[in-house]
């Protein structure tokens, strides 16, 4: 993380400030938004004739990413057993089990039954490999192979992989799969930590895509309808192609922060200076004709969490403050002087109007607080993934 | 949170800007979206010559000129459009009716948008290039005018618009714009510009936006000479709107495209040309890759609507279901039974992957122990690649046609019988039955539908009479892909204008002498047949002070007039050859150049490409150059001429003793080639002779072979060879050559297997010095003519040669397996031949007399016109035969001759002989030897035919039999040929 957004120059004071604003209840934000607001965004797809799905997102603050997605026919290699194969499976499911455990309600059991779905999937000829997408990402002034690029792309490609639903709508025939690959690109600086506009992006341009339309049967060679007009999208929808909402849909990562008891969402660079605890949370959308919970209350969405990460703000990286004297370096200095005291209570107790980083983990309540505000009913996923459909796709 | 659409006219450039978007699938499986950019433009002209303004801003070439408008300022007018009119056909019109434009007598001004000519070349690239051939015709006036790139015609597909129905508005589109365009004109009859279609949703819909449209039929009804034009309107079209009952499905189904080339790239189905057996219309048999042998094809099921030459997807016959190839003679036109259409193919369904590829398995081992007699793997069709459908030569069955369609005018559907007897009968719709009886007529297949017996074709155009000369010669020139038309203007352009006083020019300083050597002093001459008049080839040889030789070959230089990528280039590489027929030669380049300029005349100058040997006196090699030159021929000798010459002692002068020179040496050539294991092969060759007045055939003889014609040919050979290394060692990559590919040994099984049993004789074809030591032994005291038979039955079993360009083959594969010479090209005929022209070209860039010519450097290009020349040789050496085999018959035309014959290949229920006076084949059938049919027992491993009964004997194979040959009009199938009776066997 801090790679991949600038260092800010403040003072101590300034982020003392800020900490302090932002734990005010209500929390008052540098620029204005409530807790829960996006900063507005221009969003677009469609902008690269020649790929099969392209998608642009314009934040306010400047920042502006370009995400291109091609595809291409691959045979599919039956590589190693199948039981190996089973068993890297339940691996990964078991991942997104353990963060999911993090909130023990319907989501967990919502959660196994897709799994149990899953597993009948699996028996089923109609499965996805992960390495049937592939995923870029370019910062700026970053090398490819820079720490934060590398985990910005893994954490990307997490969440569009977790579910298995994408993979599965690559899958052409036993013989023949689609490979998809993904290019992300960010035009502008890194002004604020890209996750969210990165993820938002790519979900666009995921939305607008489409493959050829398949004009063979079975397992023969793949042959397609030549015709452009004639080709599907993978996310498949209801309605007329250009005012219809999609029936699923790519998973989206969104970035949450907490200062002191305040969940603060979309966090601008300089909040996130000052953020406590940091989470780049994955939601998905569940398959409606599956859930039986949510067939029930038709026009909700059905939202399940794929992954929970846990990012370092920058306040996590600055080393805090040790007394001397449990300082081995400074062994043997004064321990005792008495206006030493006062310096040792400024170093580890709290001083109105300094900055003092945070330390210590975040308590589980937060986290669950955290994830809870993003999946609710009305919540900001469902805000988001609201705005998103508003997205004209080309 | 808010989003935000950028507006879509931001964009600047967006009216005159558009894009086209489509899906593309690459051979090795690869699928692309392309995006192609379209930039419309305002500048595309009308080309109506009524038209000011398009004239005026019409784009113009870097001189300055605008390409002339092209269509007429006063077209035809017809009772519906009395004021003049311009067409424009939609794409289905096209694909219907190419006959119909084709025509001399109407369909003038035609404007062809390039939406159709899109369309018809992605559905069928021959009508395609023949449409691209009229609008390069002056006098139709055929106009190509790209709608999709002017800005008023270009057409945005709506949403949820089909492809088809965007391109049908656009076609409407342009037709309404043009009628838009042209009422501006101040012209006082502004002509109509009319669609033609048959879609009737696209009519329907031109009348609501009110554009001038007309049916095809509707309209062809109004023109003059309706009747004949109408036939010409495709067949399938018309049954769609009249058939609407459920049809009845006689054949299979063809497999969808992307299950062949999954099974084909999986081994499971295999792809191959198909060909049907000469002897038997239900057999065929298709070589594909995998296996040594072909596979058979039999029965119509199997056959599955293939034609003869289309490239078909196979399945391999579970094993149960294999025959051995037919020894019945089946000949379509005597077939009347109707066969069950019902078949159960759904059995071949149930066979599973493994069976299927065990049966492969199966097929390599039993194929090994095939001999004859033994079940041979049999397939069936299950899909056409490419259809192979071109014109055909055919005539009415006249037993197909009813009584009264005789005199009346009613519309009635026909048979017509091919000449080609590969070729099924086409069903044909027609109102002029009558006077299409006896006539030679040329028909094009349109379809072959599931639930039709017999393709489905329509009439083009009447050839005459049968039987009459120009009838037949056209046919056969048809028939055999000849292009028979006379030059165009373009080309003859390209000739010298000073015609026949064109000259060599008498000043040495000329740029024609640059480079050329003057041999003007050699004591040349030419030996060619009687009445050669396009001598290509003339030569000298003189002793040198060393003992030595100096032997030249003298060429014509054609290149010095043909230059590379001109409009009689192109003309000559299509022609390929010329063809020579027994009483006419259709020439591959103009006769000026032919027969004149480049013709190596004597007692006059003439530019050549000369090689020049020193030769010892054992007819070795001591060095060669190539150089072009001037030279001068002394004589022109017919081969009778020059060997009397030669045999004549009183004659001494230097030029005798020059050619006693060349033949001394040619002896010696040809011995060392003998040595080397060339094959001297041999076919039927006869010579026709005509009456000189009437051109009437009178007699037929066999060719006589004189030394002057080996003379002749061992140092074409030696030139050959000679040039052949030279452009090899220039251009390893683009070298034009020419191979003869061993023949696969399996070839051969059957010819010597027939040897051994009837002869007791062996033939080792394990090289081809071995085939030709063995062919000499085969030889049968008593009768002369068994070693050529033999001879010309191994030439049967023989690869043809082939034209190539070095870079394809490794260097061991150019081998000219007949010649047994490594390496060989065509050189000396460059006048006949375009593949002499292009190693002349090539030639002439390896001594540094010019520079390599773009066209004759690239590769592509180049194996391209290999493929075509390999293709036009062979049509042409058809079609000289199926001449010769005409006037033959014509000859015996109200005689009977008695003529002894042999045996060359024995069926169940008749045998083939060869009569080798008159260089024929014909079937005689045992149902013709007496009545009742003879009965027969046929002995398939002794090649024995015994016959008892009403009449007996024993026939079999190589036996000298005595034949009686009339000629005969079967008045069933109207054709005329030879008949054979057997007079005696033995």
């Amino acid at each position: 993380m801090a790679t991949t957004s600038q260092h800010l120059l403040l003072s101590p004071a300034e982020l003392a400030y800020l900490h302090s604003t932002l734990s005010l209840s209500p929390p008052l934000r540098p620029d204005g938004r409530t807790a829960t607001q996006f900063r507005p965004l221009t969003a677009e797809t469609g902008i690269l004739p020649g790929t099969n799905g392209s998608a642009r997102v314009c934040f306010a603050d400047g920042t502006e990413a370009v995400v291109g997605v091609k595809a291409e026919v691959e045979k599919t290699t039956r590589v190693g057993i199948l039981n190996e194969d089973e068993s890297s499976r339940q691996r990964r499911r078991k991942q997104a089990r353990s963060h999911g455990a993090a909130k023990p309600t319907a989501i967990t059991e919502e959660e196994d039954a897709e799994d149990g779905e899953a597993e009948a999937a699996s028996f089923s000829e109609r499965r996805g490999e992960n390495d049937w997408l592939e995923l870029s990402v370019e910062i700026p002034g970053y090398r490819d192979d820079d720490s934060g690029t590398v985990f910005l792309a893994t954490m990307l490609s997490e969440a569009l992989l977790a579910d298995g639903e994408l993979t599965k709508k690559l899958w052409i025939n036993r013989r023949f799969h689609w490979k998809l690959y993904l290019d992300i690109i960010l035009i502008s600086p890194p002004l604020s930590y890209p996750l969210p506009l990165l993820s938002l992006t790519s979900h666009l341009a995921l939305l607008a895509t489409r493959l050829p339309r398949l004009k063979s049967e079975g397992d023969e060679d793949p042959m397609f309808d030549d015709d452009w007009a004639a080709s599907q999208f993978i996310y498949a929808r209801s309605g007329s192609a250009t005012t219809s909402t999609s029936t699923s849909r790519p998973p989206i990562t969104l970035l949450v922060m907490a200062v002191g008891e305040n969940v603060i969402f979309d966090p601008s660079k300089e909040e996130l200076a000052v953020a406590d605890c940091t989470l780049a949370v994955s939601v998905g959308e569940a398959d409606v004709e599956t859930d039986d919970a949510v067939a029930a209350k038709p026009g909700a969405r059905a939202l399940r969490l794929l992954s929970v990460r846990t990012i370092d703000p920058p306040s996590r990286l600055t080393a805090p403050g040790v007394p001397n004297t449990v300082n081995a370096v400074a062994w043997g200095q004064g321990a005792t002087t008495a206006n030493e005291t006062g310096l040792r209570a400024a170093e580890t107790g709290d001083v109105e109007g300094v900055w003092k980083a945070p330390r210590g983990g975040s308590k589980i309540t937060l986290i669950s607080t955290m994830v809870e505000k993003i999946l609710e009913k009305g919540g900001v996923a469902d805000d988001v993934l609201e705005g998103l459909d508003g997205v004209e796709l080309a | 949170m808010t989003s935000l659409k950028r507006s879509v006219n931001t964009d600047p450039f967006a009216s005159n800007h558009s894009s086209k978007v489509y899906v593309r699938s690459t051979k090795s499986g690869k699928v692309q979206k392309i995006v192609r950019e379209v930039y419309l433009r305002q500048d595309i002209p009308c080309s109506s010559r009524l038209c000011s303004r398009c004239l005026a801003s019409a784009p113009r070439s870097a001189a300055g000129i605008v390409s002339p408008f092209v269509l007429s300022d006063k077209p035809a007018g017809t009772k519906a459009y009395p004021q003049g009119h311009y067409l424009v056909p939609d794409t289905n019109v096209l694909l219907n009716a190419m006959d119909l434009f084709e025509q001399g007598s109407a369909f003038f001004d035609v404007i062809i948008l390039q939406t159709v000519l899109e369309e018809l070349r992605n559905r069928s690239l021959p009508l395609y290039n023949r449409l691209i051939g009229l609008t390069k015709s002056q006098e139709k006036r055929f106009y190509v005018f790209f709608n999709e790139f002017r800005l008023e015609t270009y057409v945005n597909r709506a949403a949820d618009e089909s492809i088809n129905d965007r391109n049908d508005r656009a076609v409407r589109h342009a037709v309404k714009w043009y009628n838009d365009h042209l009422g501006q004109t101040k012209s006082a009859d502004i002509p109509v510009t009319v669609m033609l279609s048959d879609d009737r949703g696209n009519l329907d819909k031109a009348k609501q936006e009110k554009v001038p449209a007309s049916r095809l039929r509707d309209y062809v009804s109004g023109l003059k000479d309706a009747e004949r034009l109408l036939d010409m309107i495709a067949e399938s079209q018309e049954r769609i709107a009249s058939n609407e009952k459920k049809p009845q499905f006689l054949y299979p189904e063809y497999f969808s495209l992307s299950k062949m080339m999954t099974g084909v790239k999986s081994g499971m189905l295999h792809q191959g040309m198909f060909n049907v057996s000469p002897y038997n219309y239900l057999e065929g048999s298709i070589k594909v890759p995998t296996f040594a042998k072909p596979l058979l094809v039999l029965g119509r099921d199997n056959i599955n609507r293939s034609v003869d030459g289309d490239v078909v997807v196979v399945e391999v016959l579970p094993q149960d279901q294999w025959k051995e190839p037919s020894t019945k003679i089946i000949e379509e036109d005597a077939i009347t039974k109707n066969e069950n259409a019902d078949n159960d193919e759904d059995a071949a369904d149930v066979v599973t992957e493994k069976e299927r590829r065990a049966l492969q398995e199966q097929v390599k081992k039993t194929q090994g122990l095939t001999t004859e007699g033994r079940p041979q793997p049999t397939a069936k069709v299950v899909g056409v690649i490419k259809r192979n459908w071109r014109q055909y030569v055919g005539h009415v069955d006249p037993s197909s046609v009813s009584q009264t369609a005789r005199q009346g005018r009613k519309q009635e559907s026909v048979f017509l019988i091919p000449m080609d007897k590969k070729i099924p009968k086409i069903r044909i719709r027609t109102r002029q039955v009558g006077e299409l009886l006896g006539k030679r007529i040329l028909v094009t297949i349109d379809s072959w539908d599931r639930e039709t017996r017999h393709p489905v074709g329509h009439f083009v155009r009447s050839l005459g009479e049968l039987e009459t000369k120009a009838a037949e010669t056209e046919a056969l020139l048809l028939e055999y892909d000849v292009q028979y038309r006379p030059f165009p203007k373009t080309v003859l352009d390209c000739l010298p204008q000073e015609g026949h006083d064109w000259k060599v020019p008498a000043s040495t300083d000329d740029p024609g002498w640059k480079d050329r050597e003057d041999l003007r002093g050699l004591l040349i001459c030419s030996i060619d047949p009687i009445g050669c008049q396009d001598i290509d080839d003339a030569l000298h040889a003189k002793p040198l002070p060393n003992g030595n030789y100096e032997v030249g070959v003298h060429i014509a230089d054609v290149s010095h007039f043909v230059k590379p990528a001109n409009a009689m280039d192109t003309e000559a590489s299509i022609r390929g050859t010329t063809v020579y027929l027994v009483d006419k030669r259709i020439d591959m380049l103009p006769m000026l150049l032919g027969t004149d300029l480049c013709s190596l005349k004597p007692y006059v100058e003439r530019y050549a490409f000369s090689v020049l040997w020193e030769l010892s006196p054992s007819a070795d090699i001591v060095n060669v150059r190539f150089t072009k030159s001037v030279i001068k021929s002394r004589e022109a000798f017919s081969y009778e001429q020059a060997q009397l010459r030669i045999d004549d002692a009183s004659q001494q002068d230097d030029l005798t003793s020059g050619m006693r020179t060349l033949l001394m040496l040619s002896k010696k050539l040809k011995q060392k080639r003998m040595d080397a294991g060339a094959l001297s092969l041999s076919s039927p060759e006869v010579k026709v002779q005509m009456e000189s007045e009437t051109s009437d055939p009178i007699d037929v003889k066999t060719k006589e072979l004189l030394d002057t014609n080996s003379l002749v040919e061992e140092f074409m050979l030696l030139a050959n060879i000679s040039v052949a290394r030279k452009i090899y060692d220039a251009f390893p990559q683009t070298a034009i050559l020419r191979r003869h590919g061993a023949p696969p040994k399996t070839n051969f099984d059957e010819l010597a297997n027939q040897l051994k049993v009837k002869r007791g004789l062996e033939l080792r074809f394990d090289s081809s010095k071995a085939l030709a030591d063995s062919l000499d032994a085969c030889a049968d005291g008593s009768e002369p003519f068994f070693n050529t038979l033999v001879r010309i039955m191994a030439t049967r079993c023989m690869m043809s040669a082939e034209y190539f360009c070095a870079g394809t083959q490794s260097y061991p594969e150019f081998r000219h397996y007949g010649l047994a010479s490594e390496i060989y090209t065509h050189f000396t005929s460059p006048i006949r031949r375009y593949a002499d022209l292009v190693a002349h070209r090539q030639l002439a860039a390896a001594i540094d007399y010019e520079a390599m010519h773009p066209a004759v450097r690239a590769r592509g290009r180049l194996e391209a016109v290999c493929k075509n020349i390999n293709v036009r040789h062979r049509n042409a050496q058809l079609a000289g035969r199926a001449s010769v085999a005409y006037y033959v018959g014509q000859s015996l035309k109200g005689r009977v001759a008695e003529e002894d014959a042999f045996v060359m290949r024995i069926f169940s229920n008749g045998f083939v002989v060869l009569v080798p006076r008159f260089g024929i084949e014909g079937l005689i059938r045992l149902r013709d030897l007496a009545e009742p049919e003879p009965e027969s027992v046929f002995d398939a491993e002794n090649y024995t035919l015994r016959l008892t009964g009403s009449y007996d004997g024993v026939v079999e194979l190589f036996q000298k039999v005595r034949v009686r040959i009339r000629d005969v009009k079967d008045e069933a199938t109207g054709k005329r040929g030879a008949k054979m009776e057997l007079v005696r066997a033995g």
